[in-house]
Order: structure tokens, then sequence, then C-alpha cells
């Protein structure tokens, strides 16, 4: 599977690497195939500055709001998509720590010994064991994701659109191919002796130390597993897709073009089913981008303390982000599977963990929820006092994607007035 | 987690009389005597009437192995012995009771907290953390290829990525570690293969030249290109050269200062020939002499080169006015460069060991049929052998003890063993063969883990220990051949051990380490100041705020100065920079160098120091709740718990009408937020005469409203204004009044041992990789005792913390 990948991506200055996923992956089971009804697909995308809410919010709730600045570029896909507001994960705090929970909905990220658990994304793939390509991508701006495992270890993320488009649709030579498949093979082998080793530590240690050896244990094992599978999707050949391999750029300060090719990317392996969860984390950046009328770095304009004239710098970066999540959204709508679009198959979900990141509050979040086959087109609007917690959202997400559970993180049912077609 | 809860919680008291270690429930009052006594003096607020606080003593159970309800008798017992509880205008229980009460509390907690612990030890096994493993490599193969960034970011607990709990392992990292691992002996096997090295000068001389900016001068031996702009990034990349290979090069830079009496700083960058977009790493800041009798020193440095990389220069603080003149007719200062040497690749050195390679040939191969990614074009290496079998043998059984630091079995090797013969067996090239065998060692877990058994430590689990306090890395031969010699753990030899690697350039990565997590300096990059509010902030700036705090760290620790210099010190790191940030006279250059301090300067201790200040603040305001919170943590040990979750964070306003003590007032008045906003926030405002890049202020910098300021910045005006007077006065909570930073820091420093203490609870968890529980209290005391004799000397606090019960035992 992601041989290509692993091999391109870390092949700096190495010749051989392992061919690996780098991604945690879920191995298929037997039966558990077509879990879902069709092919549902979920792509959780955030953005860690927050977005600026009074540009956001329409003041008016239901169906019949007036559209916002910020909601101006998804006026084409007003019966596309619900907008939130007033919703908070409750408990989560710690300013910009808060990113971590976004998905997970963990109590208290700033805490010294915060130990996450397991996000949205993730819960899912856990449950469908989706047999594809890429059984997920964990993706960002640069840095850090949104994807964290059942034990809280945080994903890390794919940041060069080049290496996504290497790994899905680049076919290897054949010489490559078949060092892939030793490669493959070597890591088998490697993870045999490993675990030879650790039973003989086993032996040795008291019930605490155990739990440390059964997590090695258990990561080896997933290793061993995830081979396999890599080993199977070598032997098929890649989807062919109408891109020109994407070219990273290569200045910090350019993330614009790097939130645009990462979101092609996603399009493009959800068109060829190559996999079907994505997370996306536009990091935020500290060096002023290149765009017209914007002097100042985002991070620094996020922190505008109420200045005109830096909120509307901000203004200007978070249009364009908005706009490049509208063309994505439209590009799912216009992509037609088994007489379904795309983005009736595909839920999106797109927010921050800052409802106001000038002061770092993580209320009142931005938030919103497109395709996906919900009824859509109304502005939930709830009271940020009493709220019900985000997580109910991701609970109404889950059993969308076909999964019985009433209950994740701090959900504990759906979300009140969200409903499927 | 491995932490005692008690611990994590924060709530640790050390206003106690402690009890001796092992002290048994039943030499304390029965829990019968002790009840009447809270129902005499506290159920009347603490009962089924009241629950003042939250709390209720009379149905509180004695269950002490439950971490809610040892939190509460913990914060119970602390009241009562401070004599805040019962209020001081209800009667007193007389001093006997007020023992008894809190010496039943302190045993039942001590003895919950021992058998928790049971026969495991205060920690659990850990394995490496990314820096460590990084080091790990680089010390066992001689390699300095960076790693740490394949790998995914640490857990962190207590502050530290070093606590067995937080440090989980995952398939995810599995994988990592595999590629690490490849990625290492490839770098190890390029080392081997070294092109030999090579000395070469190199001019600017025929280059083009952007003549807006540049000047060529002088001829023949004397030709020199001079650059004068400082303020944009030009292409005054070195262009005759490039890295043949990834590598590390010495260079000798003929710079001087041109049309200049004074000498000037310039930067030099790595930079990539036809990519002025490529990211170019900062190597230094350095300063160009003026020419003296015909003659000037040159500059030196050595630095890792990617392959196909260069170098650049610019000058700093200079030629903003160019453009308007012209480098032709332009009569200000410009960096001259004249020759510049460059020598290398510079071969690694293998810890004075030969390299597992050694007596084989190792070669360059290039893919037969590179893919279309020109990535898989890299080149990679291929070592060969004549005796393929006995060659892996004997390099496996050479690495395998010092990549587990420790003597093996046969037992131990033969996996590995196994995995080479195996593929020589299926006929793979030994290059094949011996790469799967060491990349089975790196994988598992002997080297991965940091082997620890419960109980009195094996020596070579406390080389280890040293080695990765101390050096963030594998033991070196000296220590393991005293572990196995088990001559390691007296105190004369542990002694011995601890100086002879405080001395090793090693130590260093113990000084960024540790200063990076205890003091936050990882995060110095978190925020860019705002450029219209601090336009004065640049990468010089930043670079000198680490240099500082950690020049200054590696002083107090090398001379063994007082912990008490942290709170405030007659002495700190400067160089021209941050002198100059600091209205400091008379330091010039971009080296550190020791700088006496003035009584009651602005600048002594950390709390003053332009890093520390950094962190704590966001790129536009500072807030003292949040460098109140540091200081309650990282200096005072008593870190605030969270706020309560739905009140929001007061927004912060540079419009210039509204300081943050008139928003944070109303804060400090809302019942539930009082209590810790009451103690926390003081500590910040203190700091509030610094803005947040450090720079000493006495009015607030305002976007909006506010009066002109004159103020000029490399030749313009700036553009904030006069906000409101900064206004730094507050009171502890304990009503103890401060005017100003002097004064807080002489009320800070009337506590030394609080300030003792918490340092050495952070050298714990750094040393030993857990927290510092309710149990190890007298272990900790007696640290900080030892070393008040020597005035609370950081080096003997090092030297007290290996010598204690604490390290030396799991």
């Amino acid at each position: 599977m992601k041989a290509q990948l692993t091999r391109r991506t870390f092949l700096k200055g190495s010749g051989t690497l392992l061919a690996l996923p780098l991604l945690e992956a879920m191995l298929p089971r037997a039966g558990s195939a077509a879990a879902a009804p069709g092919k549902r697909r979920l792509v959780c995308i955030a953005t860690g500055l927050g977005l600026h809410t009074p540009f956001l919010s329409p003041e008016q709730a239901g169906r019949d709001y007036t559209l916002t600045p910020y909601l101006e570029p998804f006026a084409h896909l007003r019966n596309e998509f619900t907008i939130f507001s007033g919703l908070s994960h409750p408990l989560v705090d710690g300013g910009h720590s808060s990113e971590s929970s976004f998905l997970t909905g963990a109590a208290h990220p700033g805490a010294v010994s915060f130990r996450n658990t397991i996000s949205l994304d993730q819960f899912a793939i856990e449950k469908l064991q989706p047999d594809t390509r890429v059984p997920f991508l964990t993706l960002s701006q640069g840095g850090l994701g949104l994807s964290w495992t059942r034990s809280g270890v945080r994903i890390p993320t794919e940041e060069r659109a080049s290496n996504l488009f290497a790994q899905l649709f680049l076919e290897g030579s054949e010489s490559e191919k078949r060092e892939q498949m030793q490669n493959i093979q070597d890591g088998r082998s490697i993870m045999d002796a490993s675990l030879d080793r650790a039973k003989r530590l086993q032996n040795r240690v008291g019930p605490r130390d155990r739990e440390t050896l059964d997590q090695y244990f258990t990561s080896v094992r997933d290793v061993e597993r995830r081979l396999g599978a890599a080993e199977d999707w070598a032997k098929r050949p890649k989807p062919k897709v109408d891109y020109a391999p994407p070219k990273d750029p290569t200045v910090p300060s350019d993330f614009i073009t790097r939130h645009k090719l990462l979101l092609d990317m996603v399009r493009l392996a959800l068109q060829t089913d190559s996999t079907r969860f994505a997370t996306v984390f536009f990091n935020g950046s500290s060096v002023a981008p290149p765009i017209e009328g914007v002097t100042s770095d985002w991070h620094n304009l996020s922190h505008h303390g109420r200045n005109p004239e830096k909120i509307s710098q901000l203004k200007i970066i978070e249009l364009t982000d908005l706009h490049l999540i509208a063309d994505f959204l439209t590009a799912l709508k216009d992509t037609k599977e088994e007489g379904e679009t795309l983005l009736d198959r595909t839920t999106v979900l797109y927010g921050s963990n800052l409802g106001n990141a000038s002061s770092h509050d993580t209320r009142n979040l931005p938030m919103m929820l497109f395709g996906g086959g919900f009824k859509h087109g109304q502005h939930l609007k709830f009271d940020p006092e009493k709220n019900p917690p985000l997580a109910n959202l991701h609970v109404s997400i889950l059993q969308h994607l076909g999964l019985e559970v009433d209950a994740f993180a701090s959900g504990k049912g759906t979300l009140t007035g969200l409903s499927t077609v | 987690m491995p932490m005692n809860a008690i611990a994590r919680a924060g709530l640790i008291s050390w206003g106690i009389g402690a009890q001796s270690f092992g002290a048994a429930v039943d030499a304390a009052a029965p829990e019968a005597a002790v009840r009447p006594l809270f129902a005499e003096h506290c159920t009347e607020c603490h009962g089924a009437e009241k629950q003042k606080g939250g709390l209720r003593v009379d149905q509180l159970p004695a269950k002490f192995d439950d971490a809610q309800t040892a939190a509460h008798w913990l914060k119970i017992m602390e009241r009562i012995e401070a004599g805040e509880m019962p209020p001081k205008d209800e009667p007193r229980p007389p001093a006997a009771a007020v023992k008894m009460v809190a010496g039943w509390i302190d045993a039942n907690l001590l003895a919950a907290d021992l058998a928790r612990r049971g026969s495991e030890g205060r920690g659990r096994v850990r394995r490496l953390n990314r820096v460590e493993h990084e080091f790990t490599l680089h010390d066992l193969l001689g390699i300095d290829t960076p790693l740490k960034d394949l790998l995914p970011e640490d857990g962190t607990a207590l502050g530290f990525d070093k606590v067995g709990g937080a440090l989980d392992l995952s398939s995810v990292l599995m994988e990592r570690y595999l590629q690490a691992a490849e990625t290492a002996l490839e770098a190890a096997m390029a080392n081997e293969a070294l092109p030999p090295m090579v000395k070469e000068r190199y001019t600017y001389e025929g280059d083009g030249i952007n003549p807006n900016i540049m000047r060529d001068v002088g001829a023949g031996p004397q030709f020199a290109r001079v650059f004068f702009l400082s303020n944009e990034n030009p292409p005054t990349h070195l262009r005759k050269f490039k890295a043949p290979v990834a590598g590390r090069y010495r260079f000798r830079v003929g710079a001087y200062a041109f049309q200049s009496e004074q000498p000037i700083t310039f930067r030099v960058y790595t930079a990539e020939l036809f990519r002025r977009d490529a990211e170019s790493r900062l190597i230094g800041h350095f300063r160009a002499p003026p020419i003296v009798d015909g003659d000037f020193a040159p500059t030196e440095f050595a630095v890792r080169l990617d392959a196909g990389e260069t170098i650049k220069f610019m000058p700093y603080d200079v030629g903003y006015d160019i453009y308007r003149i012209g480098a032709a007719n332009y009569q200000g200062a410009g960096l001259a460069v004249q020759a510049v040497e460059i020598e290398g690749p510079v071969r690694e050195t293998t810890q004075g060991r030969t390299s597992l390679f050694a007596n084989l040939k190792v070669e360059q191969t290039q893919r037969a049929d590179a893919g279309r990614n020109s990535r898989n074009a890299a080149p990679r290496f291929t070592v060969a052998s004549k005796n393929p079998e006995a060659d892996a043998e004997r390099i496996v059984r050479e690495f395998v003890p010092r990549a587990f630091r420790r003597a093996v079995s046969e037992e131990d090797i033969a996996p590995f063993l196994r995995l080479a013969r195996d593929r020589i067996a299926a006929g793979a090239s030994f290059d094949k063969a011996l790469r799967i065998a060491l990349k089975g060692v790196l994988c598992a877990p002997d080297f991965l883990l940091l082997d620890e058994q419960p109980g009195k430590l094996s020596d070579e689990a406390v080389a280890s220990r040293l080695s990765y306090f101390l050096w963030s890395s594998c033991p070196d031969g000296e220590l393991l051949r005293l572990a196995a010699e088990k001559k390691l753990s007296t105190p004369e030899n542990l002694r011995a051990q601890v100086e002879r690697m405080l001395k090793a350039p090693k130590a260093a990565r113990f000084t960024k380490n540790f200063t990076g997590q205890w003091l936050n300096l990882r995060d110095i990059d978190a925020t860019l100041p705002d450029k219209m509010l601090y336009p004065e902030f640049d990468e010089y700036l930043k670079a000198s705020m680490l240099g500082e705090t950690e020049s200054f760290f590696d002083e107090v620790l090398r001379a063994d100065h007082s912990v008490m210099s942290f709170i405030d010190s007659d002495f700190t790191f400067l160089n021209e920079r941050l002198a100059k940030h600091y209205g400091i006279a008379g330091v010039s250059g971009p080296e550190f160098r020791k700088v006496s301090l003035a009584p009651g300067s602005q600048r002594g201790g950390v709390l003053a120091q332009a890093a520390v200040l950094k962190v704590t603040a966001n790129g536009t305001t500072s807030s003292p709740v949040l460098r109140g919170k540091f200081v309650a943590d990282k200096i005072l040990g008593e870190p605030p718990p969270g706020p309560p979750t739905g009140v929001p964070a007061v927004e912060p306003d540079i419009r210039g009408a509204v300081t943050i003590r008139e928003q944070l007032a109303k804060h400090r008045e809302i019942g539930e937020c009082a209590s810790c906003h009451r103690k926390m926030d003081p500590l910040g405002f203190a700091l509030e005469c610094y803005d947040v890049i450090g720079g000493w202020r006495t009015f607030y910098r305002s976007l909006g409203e506010g009066s002109r300021v004159e103020t000029r910045n490399r030749n313009q005006g700036v553009r904030y204004k006069h906000g409101p007077d900064v206004d730094a006065a507050d009171a502890f909570a304990d009503g103890r009044k401060f005017h100003d930073m002097d004064e807080f820091k002489k009320l800070l420093a009337a506590n030394p041992d609080r300030i003792a203490r918490c340092l050495t609870e952070k050298l714990v968890v750094y040393a030993t990789g857990s927290g510092v529980s309710y149990a190890d209290r007298r272990a900790v005391k007696d640290i900080v005792e030892s070393v008040r004799g020597k005035n609370f000397g950081l080096r003997s606090l090092v030297h007290a913390i290996v010598e204690s019960p604490l390290f030396l035992n799991k």
C-alpha cells in the first residue's frame, strides 16, 4: 500500500527505506467489508487560529439567516451545509492546546499530565476497517495533526502534497517495486526478532512495567499486520489521475498554497477511493504570508486585541482559506459516484478549536458541517452558556457513518436539530 | 501514570514536619481519636449544614488510596498546620490536637503512597524520548544527521518529556523507529564513504553582481565584494562553492568592516543556488573587524550542510538608505568579503572508537533506474565483505552491548545473528544482511527502553541514568567499563563521573533540554512579536535571548552558584544585541560574556531575562495571569489548578484605552476565580514592567489611542503610541506588598527553601523520570538540606541528587 509514499517520503539521504505506511492503520479483517451503507467518507478540517466569529455567525437561527461575510464563499452550497454557533467541548480549555481535543473531546488538554483519547476519525476507522490503499490520511500544513490513537498518541502527519501524490498515484519502477517488497519482508523479520526480545524481558518485570512491554508487543504486532496489508496493496496498480504531480511550496510563509494542495490531494484520494478518511489541520503560521494586503503573520493577527487594522488583515487570510474550502466542496459536489454526488457521501466537518483566538477562548466555536446526506441549510444556534457538548455532533456523524454508537467522548447523544435526509 | 496522584494534582505542600520513611500507621493516633476533633472544630462549616469550599469533613472517608480523597486530606493537613483553619475568629484547638490530626493524616498518606508504589519502584520503565533517541544514535554511530523529526512528538508529564507513563509506545512510533534506524545506518555508511577532505579558496570575483546594493573593491588577493543591504534577503550566495556531499564543513571567511572604523555585525545562512526561496538556516551572527594596519582577523565557523548547499552573507543593521544612494557612491558601512576558505567534508568521529564498518569497503551506489521523483536519485551506500558471515557476526557482537548499554549474553545476541545469517543463507548481499541485523538491534526493546529493575539499580542502570540525565544519550566507554566492574555506584566514583560528564561538551545537552522545558525555552518560536508594536525585534535578538539564559544556567552550574541566582543575580550573560535591548552600555560583538550588574539592576535573575519574558507572553500582549502561573509552577513549584471551565479568558485589548490591570480587576472579584487569582496574578504583575520581548517598559504600547512616541527604529519612526502607564506594584496573597520588580524579587528570595525545593523537584523528575510523590518528600528534603551548607549551589545540588536514594533506586 503506502510503499511509494514511505519510500519517497523518507528517502532523503537513504536508499532502502522500509516501505511502511506512515499512518496508524487498521487492517481489514475478515467479514468487515462494507460495514457502512455505501462508501461513506469523513473529512475533518480544522484551523488552529480560530475564525473571527463576528464575520462568520449569522444573527438569525434557522433556515432564513442572512449570509455573513465568511459564508459568502458558500452561497452556492447553501443547502449543503449547516452552520453552528455556541458549541464547545465541555471541560476543554487551555488555549492553543485545545487543538489536541478538537476531535477527541478529552478534558483539560493544557493540564500538565494530560492524556488524550481516541479521535473521531480513528474511532470510526477502528470500527469500519476500510479496505482502501491507505486506511486514512492525517495531514497538516506543517507540524502536528488532529488524529489520535486509542492510547492517546498523536499520529504524525504528512505535510507534503508531493509525497501524498507519489504515495497514491505514482507507480514505481520495477526495481523499486522489488525493493519495496523486500523491505516489507525485512520489516516483518525485524518485528519477529523484536517480539522475541520482548518475550524474554517480559518474564522479569512487575505489572506496571509489563504494561509498557504490552504496549511494545501491541505496537510490533500492529506493524506486522500492517506490513501484511502493505504487501497486498503493493501488488495492485495505482489509480491514474488527471493532475500534474504537485510541487510543494518551499517557503513556510506560503501556507495558502500548502492548504490548497492538501485539499487537492484529499479530493483526489476520495475520488479514486484510495481512502475514505482524512483529517487536515491548518496549524497557523508565524511568518507573514505572501498575500496582497497582509503585512503581519497569521498568529499575530489572530491576537488582534480588537485592533481594526489587524482584524481587517486577518479577514483577508481567513477568507482566502474559506474560498479554498468552498472550492474543495464544490469539486466533491461535481463528482458523481454510483448516481450520488461525492459530497453526499462525504461528511466534511470544518471549524476551529478556538472560539476567540485573541483571548484563547475555547467556547462558542466556529463550526460547520457539509454534505454527508444530512439535512442542511440552517443555522443551528446554541446558547454558549448552556450548549450541548460538541461531541454530540461527533455522535451524529458516527451514526451517520453507520456505527451503532450513542456516545463518544463527552457526547451522550446526537445533536439536537441535526437530522439526516 | 506512575506518579502519585497527589503529585500530579500539584498539591504537594512542604510546610509540614515530615514523618520518616516507612512510618507505620499504627504509630499514629487511631481514627477514633481524631474524628471527635473534626466534630468539635470543623463540621460547623464543613458538615451536614454547610460545606464551605465544597468540603464536607464529617463524611470524608479514611480512604487514602483514593486520589481524590487523599487530595482532600492533604489540603486539610496543610491548612490546619499552617494555622489557616479553623479561621482566625474561631476558637483555636490546642497545639497537641493539631499535631495529632496532622500526624494521623501524614501517616496515612505516606502508607497509602508506599502501598501504591509497592515493590515496583517510583517510576515505570520508560522508552527513550526522541531527543535522547537522536543523540544516542549520533553517539553510537558517529553521525550528526538530524533524526528527531522522523519521530512523532513525545508526551510530557510534570513538565518534562522524561516520564514513563507519558512516553507511550505505539505502532506509529514503531514504524518510525524502523525508518530512523535506516536513515541513521545510511548516514553512518555515508560517513565511511566520505570523499577526502579538501581545502579550497573561493571569492566572489567575476560572479554576477547587483550594483544597487553591492560593490566590488580591490584586486588580486585584495579583491572583496562589499554587501550593504541588511534588511532584505539579497542574493549573496557564494556561488562557486556547493557542498559535494552532506557533511560538516569548516569555514574561514575574510570578512572585514568596509568604510567603518567600528566592527560591523553580519549573519551567515545556509543557502541553495537557484532556489532563492529555499529554506535557509541561520548559521550565526559574527563580527567583521575593520582593517587596522592593513590587517584583520578572519571569521571561523563550522557547519553541517546538505549536499548542494552553500552559504550566504548579510550585514546587520547597516545600509537602510542604500537604494536612495546606490552602492557606487555609498559612504556608509558595509560588509566586505575577500576569500572564503572551505575545508571539508570533515569526518565525524565515533566517540574515539573505530567505526562499525572499519576494514570494510563502503561504496556509494547510484540507483540503476532512479524513478521520476528526484529524491530517489539520492545516493545510497553499500558495504561489502569477503567473509560476510564472519564480518556480520563481528559487527553485531561489537554493536549490541553498546546499543543495549550493558554486558550481553549469547541469548541476547542470538536473534540478530540469526537475522543476518538467514539473509545470507537466502542469498542476500552482505550489505542487506548487516542492515537488517542492525535495524533489528535498533528496534529491540533493550535498545528503546531504559531497563531498570525494582530496588537498588544495577551499576549499568545507574550508568544509563547518569548519561541520560547529563548527556541525553547513552553511556560512553568509561561509564560502561566502571559499570561492568561494578565500581560506579560508590559516592567517590559517582562524584568523579558527574564532574567528568559536566565538563564534557555533551553536557550542553543537559542545559538545552532542561532549561528548554523547565523555563519553556523550547517555545521561543511559538509567537512572532507584532511588527508594528515591536519593530526592534529581529532574529539576532531572538537568538541572543536563548544565548543569555543558557549561558547563565551554564555558569550557575559551572561555578556552583546558588540556585537563588535564578531569582536574582549580580551578573548575566550578554552580547551586543541583548545589551542594546537592555540599555546596558559597553558590550560589543555577538559573543556572550559575563557582565556584572549594578545592585538593583533590572536584569538580575531568570525572570528578568528576555527569553523567559518572551515565552510567557504572546507576540502582542503579556498576561499577568499566564506569567503568574509560570512563576507559581516553575519557580515556586506550586502550579495553580486550571481555570474553572466556562469562564472566558480576558480578551486582550491593544487599543490603548484600558490596561490589563483594569480588565483583570473584575476577574479577581469573581468569587470562584478570586481564591487562585489572588495568589497567581501578583506574581505576574511584578513582571508587567517587561514587555513581550523582555524590553523594560514604563508604558504600554498602543496601536489605537495614545500620544506620539519619538523613538526611531532602523531609520524609521515607530508606529506605536504611548498607551497607559505600567503599574507593576501589587501584594502577595498573604499581604506582603511590593512596588516594583526589585522588591518583588527580594520577597521571593525570602524563602530560599521553597525555591531550592522547587528546582530539586524539577531536576528529580528530569533525572529519574518520575514525579516526587508524598513518600519522596523526605528524600527531597534531605537533598535540599545537604546543599544548604553550600549555599544551595546548583552543581552541589546535581551531585546531591545523583547520590540520593531517589536516583540510585528505581
